[in-house]
């Protein structure tokens, strides 16, 4: 009995370590394969109730720049609706994470995760034809930054989500909801020391000149001189792009004898390798110009400052695991020593670092933005073929394009 | 011993397949469930029954009686879906369209989509219906009024505690002249508390 319960656990632990490095591996192999042949790879395989909300975030993704946009919506939804059923403390889940590892968890999303989520499914409903289903995700993901937000820090605050948000309201008219939004796409570039793209001092020139607000305006202006444009009519066209993949977790571990010698004790944080991305930008061109994608997003700093600000937690959580593995250990080995061995054993196994994320998105999200007469433009990366479109039927455009794939989704009203 | 270590093993496994097994329930469509806090069928219901009240109750309509001597025809519009939750305006524009047709005061025509529906219809019975049976072209019922509208939301929050304000806008418009002879709000107010402590 006493033995089938030690192989149940072992099995249940190196479960849950393998189920993570496999999806380490297809995160990876998306840079190399076309995101429909890891999406069917994924498909087949049926996640652990602990990371249903983990593999429903790869899953959207993936059927999103699949173009099925309608399958992505749902899985979008059901991992949002878990990550938000999350919330509340589990204490069965303590207990496991406290004694075993922090695998034994539910994925409740990190903050970028439950920001990002309303962005990934504004634009599956908007490249499935509903502006008003993307409207509403936009709204959503407003309250679920001020939920996150935090005294000077940027925790779960994305400009790629006011950038979008911003977008949508430009494109349903509501011109005051989206020069706010733009702003505060302004204002946490800023803070984050990003450059603001060019793309986006235009949209709050464009703005402040179609609200009639010529103190802002003017104000914009002196800003960004480089920016005023003589008009700011014609086709306006709004380009995302995803490069890349964002890096993955890894486990670093550390193992000692106990100060008696009687004990192995071991300890497992998670933590990012160097950033090793190069970043790709796409090239926009009609007849006359020419406007390159610049970054709005870095999900790989992203990544790294939401570990970052849950490590005090998870470190506090290794160090208290630690500690009851040792007095477990213990009170084994004055029992009987071979099962406190057997139990030293299965606790240094035991002791694995939670590497799970939403590791399939971009590295980075890119925004451009051209005003064109033309009806004809191209949009042309390193690593793809040239796309043409056509625009003739149109006067507003919204494109995604991803460095992973050949695909170009358009939206145009 | 045996039969009896069997006997717990079988009664823990059945109480663990019965605590797995879908249950389901048949309820009253009337009965008021609120689950998650948000807009549901019960709000659709309430904010349609009350609006339609109102609106029926304004002088507008009696107006309308004596000037031209025939209940004045309604057709529901477009009500925009501006709130945070993606609602289902379909269903809410469904019963507004059951409570104004009930109320027995006012005539309804048909949708935009219905009407292109019955239309075709038409279309093709003149082509393969009797003399006697078929319906004739330009005989449709023209809308006075049309109901147009609004759904916002404005949510407050802190920790785990939301106030959810729902605000319902419709107006009713005279398709003659643009006149708006009727303008109607409805809001909800609601209290939401997550648990702290989930299973």
């Amino acid at each position: 009995m006493r033995n089938a319960i030690i192989v149940i656990l072992l099995l249940l632990t190196t479960g849950c370590s393998l189920q993570q490095h496999s999806n380490n591996q297809l995160a990876n192999q998306l840079l190399h394969e076309n995101p429909e042949k890891i999406l069917s790879i994924l498909q087949e395989d049926t996640p652990n109730e602990r990371d249903f909300a983990q593999y429903h975030l790869n899953l959207g993704y993936l059927q999103l720049l699949s173009g099925e946009f309608i399958p992505a919506i749902e899985s979008l939804t059901q991992a949002k609706q878990k990550m938000q059923s999350l919330n509340a403390t589990s204490i069965s889940e303590n207990i496991g994470a406290g004694t075993v590892n922090e695998t034994l968890r539910s994925y409740s999303g990190y903050p970028s995760d439950r920001v990002m989520v309303h962005n990934m499914l504004a634009l599956s409903y908007l490249f499935n034809q509903d502006i008003e289903g993307a409207r509403v995700e936009m709204l959503q993901a407003d309250i679920a930054m001020k939920k996150l937000a935090e005294d000077k820090s940027l925790v779960g605050q994305l400009a790629s989500t006011h950038l979008l948000s911003a977008i949508v309201y430009e494109l349903l008219d509501e011109r005051s909801n989206a020069f706010i939004s733009y702003q505060l796409a302004e204002e946490i570039l800023t803070e984050r020391k990003m450059a603001v793209p060019e793309g986006i001092k235009i949209a709050l020139l464009r703005m402040s000149d179609k609200m009639g607000n010529d103190q802002a305006y003017t104000r914009l202006s002196k800003k960004y001189p480089q920016s005023v444009q003589k008009s700011y009519s014609g086709k306006q066209i709004f380009s995302l792009y995803f490069d890349g993949v964002v890096s993955n977790k890894r486990q670093e571990s550390l193992t000692v004898p106990s100060f008696s010698g009687r004990q192995i004790i071991r300890i497992s944080m998670p933590a990012y390798p160097k950033v090793n991305y190069n970043l790709q930008r796409i090239k926009i061109t009609d007849d006359i110009q020419n406007v390159s994608s610049e970054v709005i997003e870095n999900i790989e700093n992203l990544a790294r400052e939401d570990l970052a600000h849950d490590y005090p937690e998870i470190l506090l959580a290794t160090t208290t695991r630690a500690t009851i593995k040792y007095a477990a250990v213990k009170a084994a080995d004055k029992k009987d020593p071979l099962l406190g061995a057997v139990f030293n054993i299965l606790s240094v196994i035991s002791e694995v670092a939670d590497l799970r994320s939403w590791n399939m998105l971009p590295s980075t999200i890119q925004f451009s933005y051209l005003q064109s007469n033309s009806n004809n433009i191209v949009i042309s990366s390193l690593n793809s073929q040239d796309n043409n479109l056509d625009i003739s039927e149109a006067n507003q455009h919204i494109i995604l394009s991803s460095s992973l794939s050949n695909n170009l989704f358009h939206y145009q009203q | 011993m045996k039969i009896k270590s069997g006997f717990w093993v079988a009664l823990t496994a059945s109480l663990l397949l019965s605590a797995c097994s879908t249950s389901v329930e048949r309820l009253d469509a009337q009965e008021q469930i609120d689950l998650s806090g948000a807009w549901n069928d019960t709000d659709s219901q309430l904010v349609a029954r009350e609006m339609v009240e109102d609106a029926l109750s304004r002088p507008w309509i009696s107006k309308f009686v004596n000037a031209k001597g025939k209940e004045p025809v309604v057709i529901v519009g477009r009500i925009k879906n501006l709130s945070h939750e993606h609602i289902n305006t379909n269903t809410f524009i469904a019963n507004i369209e059951r409570e104004l047709i009930n109320s027995g005061e006012v005539q309804f025509v048909a949708s935009a989509n219905a009407r292109q529906e019955i239309r075709d219809e038409r279309a093709d019975q003149d082509l393969n219906a009797t003399e006697s049976t078929r319906k004739e072209m330009g005989q449709e019922f023209g809308a006075d009024y049309m109901m147009q509208g609004q759904i916002n939301t404005i949510v407050d929050l802190d920790g785990t505690t939301q106030v959810r304000f729902y605000q319902v806008n419709l107006e009713l418009i005279s398709i003659q002249d643009n006149r708006k002879v009727w303008i109607g709000e409805k809001k909800i107010k609601k209290l939401i508390k997550n648990s702290k402590i989930r299973q």
